[in-house]
């Protein structure tokens, strides 16, 4: 089968791959957060991948699933920001707008049977509101006040809820990043294709920070005393 | 005009018989007869300024913007037919998408530049199509650090440290080698294309103007944006207490 | 064709990418004399997963007209979206909102026309048509539609719809000797059967719960307006002078 075929018609699958994206609502805005692996099959091919990408002035977008579609989708968006500011017609794009768009392009994507293939969380703060909304690659969309996608769905999803629902309004910074890391370590902990190195983003009045990679300090010498699988019989 | 009558003026494609392009000339022109725009490259970044005249008393301030944006860190200002001028800019800014695109890195001016004076070239060769009634003021803040452009009708292209076109552009050119243009910062840059733009004006004081100004640069790093509406209005203040002390 | 052999594939079999996926929930709609209530918990689900509690799934369409969408909620949104944009178009080209009974054919229409790559949605639209009755019209995926008095679809419909063939059709019930059933349904019943539908299916179904919404859209004067002024968490939505009117009712429902 020709390239062009494959790429036009044919289903595709997912090659190099990013795990879980993690995002709640907090006092001051949104939080979000993504490990910096990008996985080949089970290969830990890449170890430092950002999984998080500023778009324009109030919003972060976070991916998992095929990387080369998430470039690519990075690629697009900055077109947009750039012609939507050399316009200078004293508008510009905030996060829902721009989750808007996405969703647009990932539901006629996947109404052509040529998937861009990720879900993807976009997160934002602007005009003193908060948004925070996912999409995925069947034009799938829903918001909510913590959001996570692939493993994070089922591992860090019930933490999130039952640490933010209901206090979104008094979170602190510190808080949230407490409860980000203690969701991000248990995904190590039981997420294979995961990794504990990852980033932070928060969006706020003060616009749009992305963190240096932090690290996710863990023990494993419970290992030892394990018994039942594995290679000890005893 | 000793053209007209002889019949080669009827087309781009047809040549007078000492060589030359009339409908090119023709396009001159009508650079000449728009107000005057100019650009100042200097030692951190651009300025560009554009002599906008009011035709209308009934028209709305600051619509039909002379000054435009085609990458974030390139900036366009015309002199001559304004939907030229609009033309233009949107070619330039599909030339330095697609150059985005393909090496995802800006676009160097230098590339752009060539690019829209082979574009404009083209509008000289057809008996089909009329040149651009347009001369281009290219600022940009790229990889080289600043600098500036200016394409002709003819779809000539040059750099310069300091460009002016349109009617004022003689006593504009005058202003500005009087500048150490290498030395200025581009806010000081700001005030001395105002003070220029105001000074030029003079010559047409019965028609209205309203002075646009654009900066790129150390100060929006290296982001085309207007300047700073104080900063404008303190500019254009000491532009016209200049006039008053002006020879 | 004897000389034809069947190559077994060498390679893995290549998964084929499923454009659709099913995101839970229920809808429900029930037409009275001069009102229709439309319907629809707020939950959106995949598989085990809640991926929010609130969706929403009903859609004030006019002040006529209310419709409720169920099954794969990516296709759901967008339909209702180009419903929206045709509903437009007609307002800007007839200067009114279309009436109900058009905005049924349209949507089979629309819904037939992707008869090849079909919109994997149950729609149920309600409102009042233009004699000032209450309306209700149900939708298969590909544009299949009948009016009918009631109608339940989506995850639950198979706990819902059997009550309300009783409640409402009073199927499998005999009168008391010397009377009969009434005709039509009161407002204040159907609300109750309504929240009653809902909180049942919460109980029996996975799929449905965390929140209720309850469009009510009432005819031109309708006396029924008295039996909402004591509902609890009401709030009006009527944007024009036609004089039908459009009432939504949020409830919470079990989130578990």
């Amino acid at each position: 089968m020709s390239i062009a075929a494959q790429t036009d018609s044919c289903p595709r699958q997912p090659i190099v791959t990013g795990t879980s994206v993690l995002a709640l609502k907090y006092k001051d805005g949104v939080m979000m957060a993504a490990d910096n692996l990008a996985s080949y099959g089970s290969l830990a091919r890449f170890k430092d991948i950002q999984r998080l990408h500023p778009v324009g002035k109030y919003t972060v977008i976070g991916a998992g699933g095929d990387m080369s579609d998430f470039q690519y989708i990075q690629k697009f968006l900055e077109q947009l920001i750039i012609e939507e500011f050399t316009s200078q017609d004293g508008h510009d794009l905030g996060p829902a707008q721009i989750h808007e768009y996405l969703s647009q392009v990932m539901y006629s994507r996947r109404s052509k049977i040529n998937p861009l293939w990720n879900s993807l969380l976009v997160g934002g703060f602007k005009d003193g509101k908060s948004f925070l909304s996912y999409v995925d690659l069947l034009g799938t969309t829903y918001s909510a006040t913590t959001l996570a996608t692939g493993f994070g769905a089922y591992l860090a999803q019930p933490i999130l809820r039952k640490e933010v629902e209901g206090r979104e309004n008094e979170l602190t910074e510190e808080e949230a990043i407490r409860i980000m890391e203690s969701c991000m370590k248990v995904l190590y902990y039981r997420d294979a294709r995961s990794l504990d190195k990852y980033q932070l983003a928060v969006i706020t009045a003060d616009g749009v920070k992305i963190s240096e990679s932090r690290h996710l300090s863990t023990t494993w010498s419970f290992a030892e005393g394990i018994r039942g699988y594995g290679a000890q019989t005893q | 005009m000793t053209s007209i009558g002889t019949g080669y003026d009827l087309s781009a494609s047809t040549y007078s018989p000492d060589g030359r392009i009339f409908q090119v000339e023709y396009a001159t022109k009508a650079v000449e007869n728009s107000g005057t725009a100019i650009g100042l490259k200097v030692k951190d970044g651009v300025v560009l300024a554009v002599e906008k005249l009011i035709h209308s008393k009934l028209s709305v301030p600051e619509a039909n913007r002379r000054i435009q944006t085609i990458d974030r860190h390139i900036g366009l200002a015309t002199a001559g037919l304004l939907a030229d001028g609009r033309h233009i800019a949107n070619r330039a800014r599909d030339e330095a998408s697609s150059y985005r695109d393909t090496y995802d890195a800006p676009s160097p001016l230098k590339n752009l530049a060539e690019r829209l004076g082979l574009y404009t070239q083209a509008y000289t060769l057809y008996s089909s199509v009329r040149p651009f009634g347009i001369s281009t003021i290219l600022g940009a803040f790229d990889k080289e650090g600043p600098s500036l452009y200016v394409i002709e009708p003819s779809g000539v292209y040059f750099g310069y440290n300091g460009a002016a076109v349109g009617k004022g552009r003689q006593l504009a050119k005058t202003e500005l080698e009087k500048l150490k243009l290498s030395e200025l910062t581009t806010k000081e840059a700001v005030y001395e294309a105002a003070r220029i733009i105001y000074l030029v004006h003079e010559d047409a004081k019965e028609k209205e103007f309203e002075l646009e100004i654009s900066w790129i640069g150390q100060e929006t790093d290296n982001v085309h944006l207007p300047v700073p509406r104080e900063l404008q209005q303190d500019a254009e203040a000491k532009a016209k207490a200049a006039l008053e002390t002006f020879e | 064709m004897a000389d034809m052999v069947s190559i077994p594939h060498s390679q893995p079999q290549q998964h084929q990418f499923n454009p659709y996926t099913e995101n839970g929930g229920t809808i429900l709609a029930i037409a009275g004399a001069d009102f229709s209530v439309i319907a629809g918990d707020t939950r959106q689900s995949e598989g085990y997963s809640i991926q929010t509690r609130y969706a929403p799934k009903v859609f004030r369409l006019t002040d006529k007209a209310v419709l409720a969408v169920n099954g794969f909620a990516a296709d759901g949104n967008m339909f209702v979206k180009k419903v929206r944009q045709r509903l437009e178009w007609y307002r800007h080209a007839h200067a009114k909102d279309m009436p109900i009974r058009a905005i049924a054919r349209l949507i089979q229409t629309m819904l037939y026309s992707r008869r090849f790559f079909p919109y994997y949605v149950y729609n149920i639209l309600g409102g009042i048509e233009e004699d000032g009755t209450g309306a209700v019209y149900s939708f298969d995926p590909v544009g299949s539609y009948e009016r009918e008095a009631c109608r339940a679809a989506g995850a639950a419909q198979s706990l819902v719809q059997p009550f309300l063939d009783n409640q409402i059709y009073f199927k499998n019930q005999t009168p008391a000797p010397g009377t009969s059933f009434p005709g039509h349904l009161s407002l204040s019943t159907v609300l109750s059967l309504v929240i009653d539908s809902f909180t049942s299916a919460t109980e029996r179904h996975i799929e449905v719960g965390d929140g209720l919404e309850m469009y009510i859209v009432l005819a031109k004067n309708s006396p029924s307006i008295q039996s909402l002024r004591d509902i609890r968490g009401m709030s009006e939505l009527t944007a024009t002078e036609d004089g039908e009117r459009v009432f939504v009712v949020r409830r919470d429902l079990k989130k578990d």
